[in-house]
């Protein structure tokens, strides 16, 4: 585990010795090196579950897909930034990366950690780059809206969490992960419990999104350059399954009647939210709300805590990560070219940009879950656990995903089919490091088709 | 002011702190206060302005009523007890009015009116004493009295907490807001204090070296208003970096060291069973970092080559010795993974 770690924290201090000639490849080899050396991870041998351990750190089958992407992801945003980067002074695109160094070295440690108080902090500490990075390297003036949304609602989730958690360590005595689904808990006050329950997953809820409380992901993911809205939507909404995942363990058995009403608000919001995508002007917002639509199929998923629904929320998260984050660095390769969201400014993009065509089109298929993608394995797992536990949900699931189907499929033709609009006068190529850049998206993806089991979390 | 004036005063200021921390006896620790209070007053009012001047007289009533107040209280208490000793103060309702007396000298909610009035007419300097020298001899006395019963120390703190964070939203200046800032931590502070004093000495010793830093910032760029730091970038560019992080550490926001007081604050109220109370004082520091996240919003995340968004400013000749501030920085960031060093040190 440390092997990953000090490299990353190590990492801090090369961004700020390095000479400028050099600071992007550098960076960027060096963090494709930690990458690639985070991928011994998924040959865990442990038969207990847990490996690579350490007093304060461990992986296992549910957190390992997810620190690998993580490790995989700082390259991608290190690649998409340098443009937009180019033109600011040395010291401000070290500040830069070093954010985004801190927040991986954070995020591993939230992923690894065995301690919920462990994990809380982290949690939290992600929030301090992601606002950095949002509020100070953002476009519009409406980025200093969307850090205060983004923070508040995130904090007001979890300070009743870490509440419940010392609640908790008062009565157990210890809060590893190790120890905890074996110990008995024991709450006097049903009504107490109740409240327990709700602190215990609403930070997590917030910040998958679930669909009421979700209001702070389109700001923020719109707000965001484009190495924000990478690691938010690929890996910081992964952070609150991940935690609901830990942390429903504890949380039984009073969640068989109290998830009802979240589940219920999940499936809905995926409905919800993918209606509005079929009525978005702007590209990164419809992104955006499609994040929200796939992570509230992941929220119910988890919240029904079956094996299958536990195995398709790790899949599609995984999956959802490595397309959502394709489709906010193509949508970025139109801002920095016609520097405007709106879709309909950037219409006909085939005839335009043959090339990038093709990253569309594969990006598109895997947001709308065609076989054999891991989008779709996952999905369809939790879709059939959903109507195991209600035939109901099967109306709402299957309506989002034609809905889902419909965006995606309104995305692809708006941007890349149809007439050149007369406006565009001058589009630069695709440079070699867009190409690169979804190559390293989406050949994971594929590459995925073949060997899923790496995804499968416990069920492996 | 002429320095042996000057020395004659801050000496003073010392040695009234320095009575009443050891002091057993109730004149003596209230002497200890009074001679603060008036070694403090022409510190305050040391550049004659009529603003200064205003503020002087406001923080003299405010400090003479809660010093009559106190030593009625403690009289009362040696009428009814025959006790003199600080250590017993045992009639619960003359230590009730100690406790109240101690609360308005110290500024916490519902007797916290005087409090940014007076910082606001004041400069930095004598600021930054108010809001740190100047705390430390009442609340020695407060921490003292071994408090048994917690609800007037629950509701002080509470109110203190909630006060200070929805008191300081609409403000733009900076000492106002560092008053309403002094008024939430101080709440923090006696919110735990019946039921964990060391925890209490901890938050006062973490607030003191975060408000150190940040009085410290505002005096190198000697930035007043919310507006004049939005030119820190052209005048110190690297406190453009420390300030946000102590800020969002006097909000509470892990992984810096302000949290490590909430953290176990929170921790001593749900072991007392207090989880309500707990829930409601951490929701209501959001309030509080509301502003503090305004104030780096000015300071760093508008720099250029985004709009700036105060006027190009005098660069002053300012220096500073900053060895202090740079400490109490780095401690402010850095503090938080030595929790358990702290807890430890600390007599638990």
């Amino acid at each position: 585990m440390l092997k990953i770690l000090l490299p990353s924290i190590l990492l801090l201090p090369s961004t700020w010795l390095i000479s400028p000639k050099y600071l992007w490849t550098t960076t960027l080899s060096y963090s494709l090196l930690i990458a690639s050396a985070s991928l011994m991870w998924l040959a865990a041998p442990a038969e207990t579950g847990w490996s690579f351990l350490n007093c304060l750190m461990a992986s296992d089958p549910i957190s390992t897909p997810l620190l690998v992407l993580t490790c995989w992801l700082l390259p991608l945003m290190i690649l998409a930034s340098q443009n937009h980067l180019m033109l600011e002074p040395t010291n401000r695109q070290r500040t830069f990366i070093s954010l985004l160094i801190s927040l991986q070295i954070f995020l591993i440690l939230a992923f690894s950690a065995t301690e919920l108080i462990m994990f809380y902090i982290m949690f939290e500490a992600t929030l301090i780059p992601t606002l950095i990075i949002i509020t100070r390297w953002g476009n519009q003036m409406e980025r200093l809206n969307a850090g205060t949304y983004f923070l508040f609602y995130t904090l007001a989730g979890s300070l009743p969490l870490l509440i419940a958690l010392l609640l908790l360590q008062n009565s157990t005595g210890t809060l590893s992960f190790f120890t905890i689904p074996y110990l008995p808990l024991t709450c006097s006050d049903p009504w107490a419990h109740k409240i327990w329950w709700t602190a215990c997953l609403l930070a997590f809820l917030v910040k998958m999104p679930l669909y009421g409380a979700h209001l702070w992901l389109p700001k923020a993911h719109v707000e965001a350059p484009i190495a924000g809205s990478m690691v938010l939507a690929a890996v910081l909404l992964k952070l609150g399954g991940y935690g609901m995942m830990r942390i429903l363990i504890i949380l039984d058995p009073i969640s068989k009647e109290l998830s009802y009403p979240f589940i219920i608000l999940a499936l809905w919001g995926v409905i919800m939210t993918g209606s509005i995508c079929l009525r978005q002007t702007d590209l990164k917002a419809l992104i955006a709300y499609s994040s929200v639509s796939h992570m509230g199929l992941v929220a119910a998923a988890i919240l029904i805590q079956t094996p299958w629904a536990f195995t398709g929320a790790l899949i599609l998260m995984i999956a959802h990560g490595l397309t959502s984050s394709a489709l906010f660095c193509l949508a970025n390769t139109n801002y920095e070219r016609t520097h405007s969201r709106t879709m309909l400014l950037a219409r006909g993009l085939q005839t335009l940009l043959p090339l990038t065509a093709v990253w569309w089109f594969i990006a598109t298929l895997a947001n709308l879950a065609l076989p054999p993608l891991p989008n779709l394995m996952g999905e369809l797992m939790i879709i059939t656990s959903l109507f195991k536990w209600s035939m109901w949900t099967l109306i709402l699931t299957g309506l989002g995903t034609l809905i889902t189907a419909g965006y995606s499929l309104y995305m692809f033709l708006t941007t890349q089919h149809g007439p050149i609009p007369n406006h565009l006068i001058s589009i630069n190529p695709p440079h070699s490091r867009e190409h690169l850049l979804l190559t390293l998206h989406l050949l994971p993806l594929l590459l995925l088709i073949l060997k899923p089991e790496l995804l499968w979390g416990w069920s492996a | 002011m002429a320095p042996p004036i000057y020395s004659a005063l801050i000496i003073s200021l010392g040695l009234g702190t320095t009575m009443t921390f050891a002091s057993t006896h109730w004149y003596l620790a209230w002497m200890g206060i009074e001679i603060n209070t008036l070694a403090i007053i022409p510190l305050m009012s040391q550049n004659h302005t009529p603003r200064a001047t205003e503020a002087t007289t406001k923080y003299f009533f405010a400090q003479a009523t809660a010093s009559a107040t106190l030593l009625f209280a403690s009289i009362s208490n040696a009428f009814l007890t025959g006790e003199w000793d600080i250590l017993q103060t045992p009639n619960t309702l003359t230590s009730s009015l100690i406790t109240l007396a101690l609360a308005m000298k110290i500024g916490l909610a519902p007797l916290h009116s005087w409090m940014p009035e007076v910082m606001q007419g004041l400069s930095l300097l004598i600021g930054l004493i108010l809001s740190t020298w100047q705390k430390l001899a009442p609340l020695y006395l407060i921490y003292q009295i071994q408090p048994t019963n917690s609800n007037i120390f629950i509701t002080l703190g509470l109110l203190s907490i909630i006060v200070g964070g929805w008191g300081g939203f609409n403000q733009v200046q900076l000492r106002k807001i560092l008053a309403y800032s002094s008024i939430a931590h101080l709440g923090w502070m006696i919110l735990i204090l019946s039921f964990s004093p060391p925890l209490a000495l901890l938050t006062i010793l973490i607030y003191l070296m975060m408000t150190f830093s940040l009085f410290s910032s505002f005096m190198l760029t000697r930035t007043t208003h919310i507006n004049s730091l939005a030119t820190t970038w052209a005048k110190i560019p690297i406190l453009t970096i420390s300030t946000p992080l102590v800020l969002l550490s006097l909000g509470g926001l892990p992984p810096l060291t302000g949290f490590m007081p909430k953290w176990l604050i929170l921790q001593e109220l749900t072991k007392q069973d207090l989880a309500p109370i707990a829930t409601l004082a951490a929701l209501s520091s959001l309030f509080s970092l509301y502003f503090y996240l305004r104030l780096s919003y000015a300071m760093t995340l508008t720099m250029p080559p985004n709009n700036p968004a105060g006027t190009l400013p005098w660069r002053l000749n300012t220096r500073h010795n900053t060895t202090m501030m740079s400490l109490t920085t780095t401690s402010t960031i850095c503090l938080l993974p030595v929790t358990p060093a702290i807890m430890a040190l600390l007599p638990f």
